[in-house]
């Protein structure tokens, strides 16, 4: 066996602390979050109904969805993707125009998933051969992406009666039917991230790169195929916004970006890269979307949010530092 | 034979530059408009409204100038500089912008450049626009027929799907709406009246839309009123994820999505505006009689406006024989100068 071999069969020391650290990062979450939804009942006790649940649960299938794509991003060590409103609305637009074709459910996903792959690997070809800093770049191709689309498109709306229409309006035991995929993404990737040779290889990379390169790994193809696969959850995550948003124009998908990056510093994933644990992604995009629905019950209207998310992102970039700065997940 | 040769060359010299000087002067007397559209942030009509303007200024031989303010102040007053640099005769604006009107205001008087907006008046420009307090009521008079109809004036619940960025239209537009509603069924209570804000947007004011149905688990029938039809379709879909959509009827503004065949169910009736039509208004009473050299009376008051829009208020049945907007443009482009889209689609001119 190699040494190549050996490193990418043996599960590391690293992603084992995260697996254990998580732990504390998870108990954090699920306490807050219980604690928001206790208040809640208290204050109001037509809050524990299932219209609630719906409702929250509708919220994070698509931010869920996006979070993972962003994870991947930020374990990797590409910081953050700004990019993915631009990424989202255009593989929503390509998913509307196959739904106006008529076509099935299953070709409108794929043709999603293959536009947001095609947007993440537009993304990861600037980032990776020109080396500039994904950030700047990502930013940059959202403005360009967003101005585009302006120009291709003002309205879409996905067919009433379309296969997608229904999906985004169906329910699966007591669920959005969009949920689940959500729920079944974060599982997977969850598991399959410190245990599959892949995997190992996107958060070593993110890491300690120059331990990662004298591992023999692939910077550049690491990161372009993390981008890419990043991209195809953002066209999935555009299946599951066209189904359910009715009429959107191209600026639509910009408001969830903070709620997106909150999330994923929420779970412990760090912005720095080579630390997290994605499951902790159903914790805290849950938290997050149940705050909107909190305030509404409190008789605080909904747009009061964005002071919460902007606290809360404070707050969990600061979390994220000191923990970068005590090197512990 | 060397004076023969002499003339002809200063005449192939003398013929272009006597043709190019008259050009410019030709130019130079040229009527210019400036437009500035509000920019591709929301809906389709915004840079319809700069289509047609620029169709209409071509048919009257007009030098065209087209900004957009993307619906920012400082984008708006730094258009206003560059239509004064450009050297145009008069501009029309749509208000998406308010804050900054003043000071374009400023900007133009001082250039001595007349300047029309759209919908939201101001001291110093000439008022082309609907009276959108009356359009709201027209519509929540239009809703309240139907709730009286199907639920004897008592729906559990009248939401208000708000966009509060629009300022005081948002204030006449649903404010209106809730007294239009209120002046068929005066007997509800106040405290079924809600709201959520939609930002004018059926996506982005979705899940808002969502947590305030959670909030209200009990509430069945569900009289919806906003905005805009955007505003009211996010409640609609809403209710339709939360399984709740039966015992809801909305009544927009606008008639962004009351026509074509991809109309809600839900979505019982709006008001047609006809955005993208309003250069007609603005060309045949403001900017056409400048251009002919007659400077109308500033009329910057909506109260007595330079030109008055007239607002259509609709059921979703007849807005089935409206057609879709780019076909309205068509058609209005093809009549007779001074053809507004009230006259050529409305079916219930007052």
């Amino acid at each position: 066996m190699s040494l190549n071999q050996a490193i990418e069969t043996a599960p590391p020391a690293v992603p084992l602390k995260v697996r254990f650290g998580g732990w504390g990062t998870g108990l954090m979450l699920l306490a807050v979050w219980l604690l928001l939804i206790v208040a809640t009942g208290l204050y109001r006790q037509d809050f524990f109904s299932q219209q609630t649940v719906l409702a929250v649960a509708f919220t994070m299938s698509i931010v869920g969805v996006l979070a993972i794509g962003q994870g991947l991003v930020a374990i990797s060590g590409g910081f953050i993707d700004l990019s993915q409103p631009a990424g989202m609305i255009t593989a929503s637009l390509v998913a509307v125009r196959l739904s106006e074709a008529g076509m099935p459910l299953i070709v409108v996903i794929i043709g999603a998933i293959l536009t947001g792959m095609v947007w993440g690997a537009f993304n990861a070809a600037i980032i990776v051969f020109a080396k500039l800093n994904p950030v700047i770049v990502t930013l940059a191709t959202n403005f360009i992406g967003l101005a585009v689309l302006f120009l291709v498109f003002q309205l879409a709306e996905v067919p009433l009666n379309s296969d997608i229409y229904h999906f985004g309006r169906a329910s699966f035991l007591g669920l959005p039917a969009i949920f689940w995929p959500m729920l079944g993404l974060v599982l997977v990737v969850g598991f399959l991230l410190p245990r599959t040779k892949y995997g190992r290889r996107a958060t070593a990379v993110g890491g300690n790169r120059a331990a990662a390169k004298a591992r023999g790994i692939s910077l550049k193809a690491t990161r372009f195929a993390i981008f890419m696969a990043a991209g195809g959850f953002v066209g999935f995550a555009a299946v599951l916004f066209a189904a359910t948003a009715g009429p959107f124009n191209p600026g639509s998908g910009n408001a969830m970006q903070l709620n997106i990056i909150a999330g994923v510093i929420l779970a412990g994933i760090s912005l720095a890269g080579g630390r997290g644990n994605f499951w902790m992604l159903l914790l805290s995009v849950g938290f997050l979307s149940t705050i909107p629905t909190s305030l509404v019950f409190f008789g605080l209207s909904s747009d009061t949010q964005s002071i919460f998310q902007g606290l809360i992102l404070i707050i969990a970039v600061a979390i994220d530092g000191y923990r970068a700065r005590k090197g512990t997940p | 034979m060397r004076n023969l040769l002499r003339v002809l060359a200063v005449t192939a010299l003398s013929v272009p530059a006597l043709i190019g000087l008259a050009g410019v002067a030709q130019a130079q007397d040229k009527f210019k408009l400036g437009m500035a559209v509000g920019g591709n942030t929301c809906c389709e009509w915004m840079k319809a409204q700069g289509d047609v303007a620029r169709a209409l200024a071509e048919k009257n031989g007009w030098d065209y100038v087209e900004l957009s303010n993307n619906n920012d102040p400082a984008t708006a007053l730094k258009n206003a500089q560059i239509f004064v640099q450009e050297g145009v005769d008069a501009v029309i604006q749509f208000n998406g912008q308010a804050a900054s009107n003043p000071a374009i205001s400023a900007v133009m008087k001082q250039a001595n450049i007349p300047i029309v907006t759209y919908d939201i008046a101001d001291p110093g420009m000439y008022f082309v626009g609907i009276d959108n307090l009356a359009a709201g009521i027209a519509g929540g008079e239009g809703l309240g027929k139907i709730i009286k109809e199907k639920w004897a004036c008592n729906p559990d619940l009248v939401v208000s799907a708000e966009g509060a960025g629009a300022g005081i239209v948002n204030e006449w537009r649903t404010g209106g709406m809730r007294t239009g509603l209120k002046n068929i069924c005066p007997d509800i209570p106040d405290a079924k009246y809600v709201s959520f804000e939609s930002q004018g947007d059926a996506a982005v004011g979705l899940p808002a839309a969502r947590d305030l149905l959670a909030a209200h688990p009990e509430a069945k029938n569900i009289a919806v009123v906003g905005l805009n039809d955007g505003g009211v379709l996010a409640l609609i879909n809403a209710a339709e994820q939360l399984g709740r959509a039966d015992g809801v009827i909305g009544w927009g503004q606008d008639g962004a999505f009351i026509t074509g065949d991809n109309v809600n169910p839900h979505l019982a009736g709006s008001v047609f505006y006809f955005l993208e039509g309003y250069a007609v208004y603005a060309i045949k009473d403001v900017i056409g009689p400048i251009a002919a050299g007659n400077v109308p009376p500033l009329k910057a008051d909506a109260g007595d406006p330079a030109s008055k829009v007239q607002p259509c208020p609709v059921t979703a049945e007849q807005a089935k024989a409206v057609p879709d907007m780019n076909e309205r443009v068509k058609q209005l482009l093809a009549a007779p100068a001074g053809t507004a889209e009230y006259d050529l689609f409305c079916p219930n001119k007052g």
